[in-house]
């Protein structure tokens, strides 16, 4: 796809964006005084893309937007009312559009069949409702058509010439429009060749009255040429208004250039003398027509006015001033400040390298950082100490730039929530707050997919119909709030609901039922609610087309995981839920804390790790300790990844905290922080647990990252299957 | 080298109309909204034309080159605007407020350029 069509289309999701926001405030307040500007800006979106549509040659989005377009005139113009049932409709075309920008996004030629049905219909029910009337209106601007004949008046002998003839005064004002005359002779010589030219200064005033910045010019032109004298009209429209354009074609008759002369404001002697000596016209047949005129004169009574050709003329100028005025007046000018910020468009590939390329900086600087510290030079561990300071400052700065608002996201659930909201009959009030927390670019992407789940099962499950509320006292109205916040090195992200809760026993006695519990099991409140995280669970009785979409929430679980964040879920039955999501702010690059376990190096997250502290060797035969009173679990990499080698005799174990959980992870060496780039695992290595990407270190040497959740997960399930195993021994 | 200085809230509009006059040997500046562009005016932007949208978020085309006209630097400046058939009604409107003349939307590359080398010398 070439560069213009890539930007057209993000350009038009953009407006589309737009144009959706305005519909759904004018469908909620279709009467309010305030919306004019509301629908202008609708109208300008839509007539960007409509414009930019042309320009990319896309006309299946073209002709669609098209009537779009003329529908919001109308509405603009107060010539349709503003209703909700034309938002409704409009934003269906919204739909449409999106459908037709990912057509076009896919490089097919035009629509699929169906989807051009469904764009035929929608712009058939805008003409039948919001365009019939119109269809006269349409008609009235093609005056300057039917020009070509013009001048057929009678009398006269052909004047001999195959040049076209040019007079024009120009106006007063044609300087200060930023036109130059001059540039108009330049072009018209573009169109053929200038035979002759004659400056016609008479009006010029005395030097005393001129004003420099006014033109008193005006000039005689032969002009032979194949153009047409729509060509040549052309190059005068843009002075039209304001200068005395006359035009006569090669060959014209005797009696039009007798009536050029009489119409100049010039003196008729010195016209036609000009006239004869740019050899438009021979004296011969100047005389012959001044003579023949002088025959004819009595004729034309005073009253009337002489040249029917002139009239014409006359008449169609007035009825274009007539046609341009009549539409002239509109346009409501608001006095609005842009806020829009200055923006840069790049393109997220020409990003992603600047990342990478910081990514390999880093890893650079750690490596001469370590042979600084090895040569044990002072100025050198100094200086590479500087600079690593700067790539931290750099790759900082370098990340920012990826950072995008999470707004836009949250934005496009305005319109879930009404369409799912109307679908089901409920009300529901969308809140967004901390819209302009910013986080990755590729989180964002991602993150949308399982917020939409969670948005929707909020609308379908969460909250309750308007009745049930009604019976409980709550508000008719359900709110559902959307929030972002940063937290220690994370974003979070809530969606929150005031509906009925998660059913406790209804989700216990399901997950009975799907076998992934026992009957007898005792299980923490929490414990139960987080049962909704499991593969192939689903409470909804029925399966409504909103949210059972045979995507469950262990999906959603999973997404989440993959961007290396959590989700977890608090509910209080007939007060509401809230679905909290944790996410690191990038995914390409770490702080992070290297340790040392036999030969290998790992790395774990720094923002995880709370502290470092000695594993007392002797009497540790269980896997946890006393920390401060607290009972902490911990996990030997040695044995998890079954490394060969022996512990030494003094191990450290580094605390970590994840999710409110803490573990100890007992490593042989402390090798300090550092920051470091993450590489993905190759798809071989996917299911690996406990290991979230590798990095390389300074030496060239390879360290894998530790994935701290799965750890901690890994190690409270084994606590809980003890303490089960315990429990069920002391049973028995 | 001649500069233009384009205005425009589309990006697609910009790019396109910024590569044909790249082609044909223009230089360009771009805004992409009046507010943009008057900053750049005042700063003293030297162009040999300005061509700008008619509608645009904030400032529209039309309040842009009244006040364009009103800096001395720029008030023989020649400035085109871009325009649709539907609104034609706006070159009026327009052109009092100081416009040299206007191109239709949508332009081949050569009806840009022609009108272009009409204002321009």
């Amino acid at each position: 796809m070439d560069e213009l069509t890539s930007v057209f289309i993000q350009e038009s999701r953009e407006q589309l964006a737009e144009m959706e926001a305005g519909l759904l405030v004018l469908e909620q307040s279709p009467d309010d005084p305030g919306n004019g500007e509301l629908i202008n800006a609708i109208f300008r979106a839509a007539h960007t893309v409509k414009g930019a549509s042309g320009v990319v040659e896309c006309h299946f989005i073209e002709n669609f937007m098209h009537k779009v377009e003329n529908v919001l005139d109308r509405l603009r113009n107060g010539e349709i009312p503003v209703s909700g049932g034309l938002a409704s409709l409009l934003l269906k075309c919204g739909d449409h559009l999106t459908t037709l920008i990912g057509v076009l996004e896919a490089g097919l030629p035009e629509p699929a069949p169906a989807d051009q049905a469904t764009g035929d219909a929608l712009l058939a029910e805008l003409s039948e409702r919001y365009l019939a009337s119109a269809a006269a209106g349409d008609t009235a601007v093609s005056l300057r058509d039917s020009e070509s004949g013009e001048v057929m008046a009678s009398g006269g002998g052909i004047v001999v010439t195959d040049s076209w003839h040019i007079s024009v005064r120009f106006g007063r004002d044609v300087l200060r429009g930023g036109m130059d005359p001059l540039s108009f002779l330049r072009f018209l010589g573009s169109l053929g060749e200038i035979l002759a030219i004659e400056t016609i200064s008479d009006a010029m005033p005395a030097a005393a009255e001129m004003d420099p910045e006014s033109c008193y010019l005006g000039f005689e032109i032969r002009l032979q040429t194949r153009a047409s004298k729509a060509d040549i009209e052309r190059v005068f429209d843009f002075v039209r208004e304001d200068c005395e354009l006359r035009i006569l074609p090669p060959n014209s008759k005797l009696t039009d250039y007798l009536k050029l002369i009489e119409a100049l404001p010039e003196d008729d002697m010195r016209l036609g003398e000009i006239l004869v000596r740019s050899g438009a016209l021979t004296q011969a047949e100047l005389d012959e027509g001044l003579n023949a005129q002088r025959d004819e004169a009595p004729l034309a009574s005073a009253d009337n006015p002489p040249h029917i050709g002139e009239i014409l003329v006359d008449n169609k100028v007035v009825q274009k001033e007539l046609v341009d005025a009549a539409v002239g007046k509109q346009s409501r000018i608001q006095d609005k400040k842009a806020v829009e910020a200055r923006l840069i468009r790049v393109q997220a590939d020409k990003l992603d390298q600047l990342i990478d390329l910081v990514g390999e900086m880093v890893i650079a600087g750690a490596s001469a950082n370590l042979l600084a510290r090895r040569s044990g030079k002072a100025e050198l561990v100094e200086s590479t100490s500087v600079l690593s300071r700067l790539v931290e400052s750099i790759r900082d700065a370098a990340l920012q730039l990826r950072m995008v608002q999470i707004g836009e996201t949250f934005n496009r659930f305005n319109r879930v929530v009404r369409d799912v909201a109307k679908e089901l009959g409920k009300e529901i009030d969308l809140v967004i707050n901390g819209a302009d927390t910013e986080l990755d670019k590729s989180v964002v992407e991602k993150i949308g997919d399982p917020l939409m789940h969670l948005v929707r099962n909020s609308v379908d499950h969460g909250i309750e119909a308007a009745s049930v509320r009604a019976q409980n006292g709550k508000n008719v109205r359900g709110q559902i709030e959307l929030n972002a916040f940063h937290d220690s090195g994370s974003i979070v992200i809530q969606v929150r609901d005031d509906g009925g809760g998660l059913p406790k026993s209804k989700i216990r006695s399901k997950a009975i039922e799907r076998g992934l519990i026992q009957a007898e099991q005792s299980l923490s409140d929490q414990d139960v609610i987080n049962l909704i995280f499991e593969p192939g669970f689903s409470t909804a009785d029925q399966v409504t087309n909103i949210s059972g979409r045979g995507v469950g929430m262990d999906v959603v679980r999973r997404n989440i995981q993959s961007l290396r964040g959590s989700i977890d879920v608090s509910s209080e039955e007939g007060i509401g839920t809230t679905f909290t999501i944790r996410l690191p702010l990038t995914l390409a690059i770490i702080d992070g804390f290297l340790v040392g376990v036999g030969r290998a190096a790992y790395v774990i997250p720094l923002d995880m790790v709370v502290e470092c502290i000695e594993l007392d060797s002797h009497g540790v035969d269980r896997d946890f300790l006393n920390l401060r009173g607290e009972v902490l679990p911990f996990i030997r990499l040695r044995a998890l990844f079954e490394l060969p080698d022996d512990a030494p005799p003094r191990e450290n174990v580094v605390v970590v905290h994840y999710g409110g959980q803490k573990a100890g992870i007992v490593v042989d060496q402390l090798m300090g922080e550092f920051q470091t780039v993450i590489k993905p695992l190759s798809s071989m290595f996917s299911h690996l647990r406990g290991i979230g990407g590798s990095t390389i270190l300074g030496t060239g040497d390879v360290a894998l990252i530790l994935d701290v959740q799965a750890l901690v997960q890994r190690n409270s399930r084994i606590e809980e299957k003890t303490l089960n195993q315990a429990s069920l021994a002391r049973a028995s | 080298m001649k500069t233009v200085f384009l205005v425009d809230d589309s990006a697609t509009i910009l790019l396109s109309i910024s590569n044909i006059l790249g082609k044909a040997g223009y230089a360009t500046e771009k805004a992409g909204n009046a507010e943009e562009a008057l900053k750049k005016f005042a700063a003293g932007i030297k162009v040999d034309l300005l061509i700008t949208d008619l509608n645009m978020p904030g400032k529209n085309g039309i309040e842009l080159i009244r006040e364009v006209r009103k800096l001395p630097a720029y008030k023989f400046l020649p400035i085109l605007f871009l325009t649709t058939e539907s609104q034609q009604s706006r070159k009026l409107e327009a052109k009092a407020a100081g416009a040299s003349g206007w191109i239709v939307k949508p332009a081949t590359a050569d009806e840009l350029l022609n009108t272009i080398k009409l204002v321009i010398r």
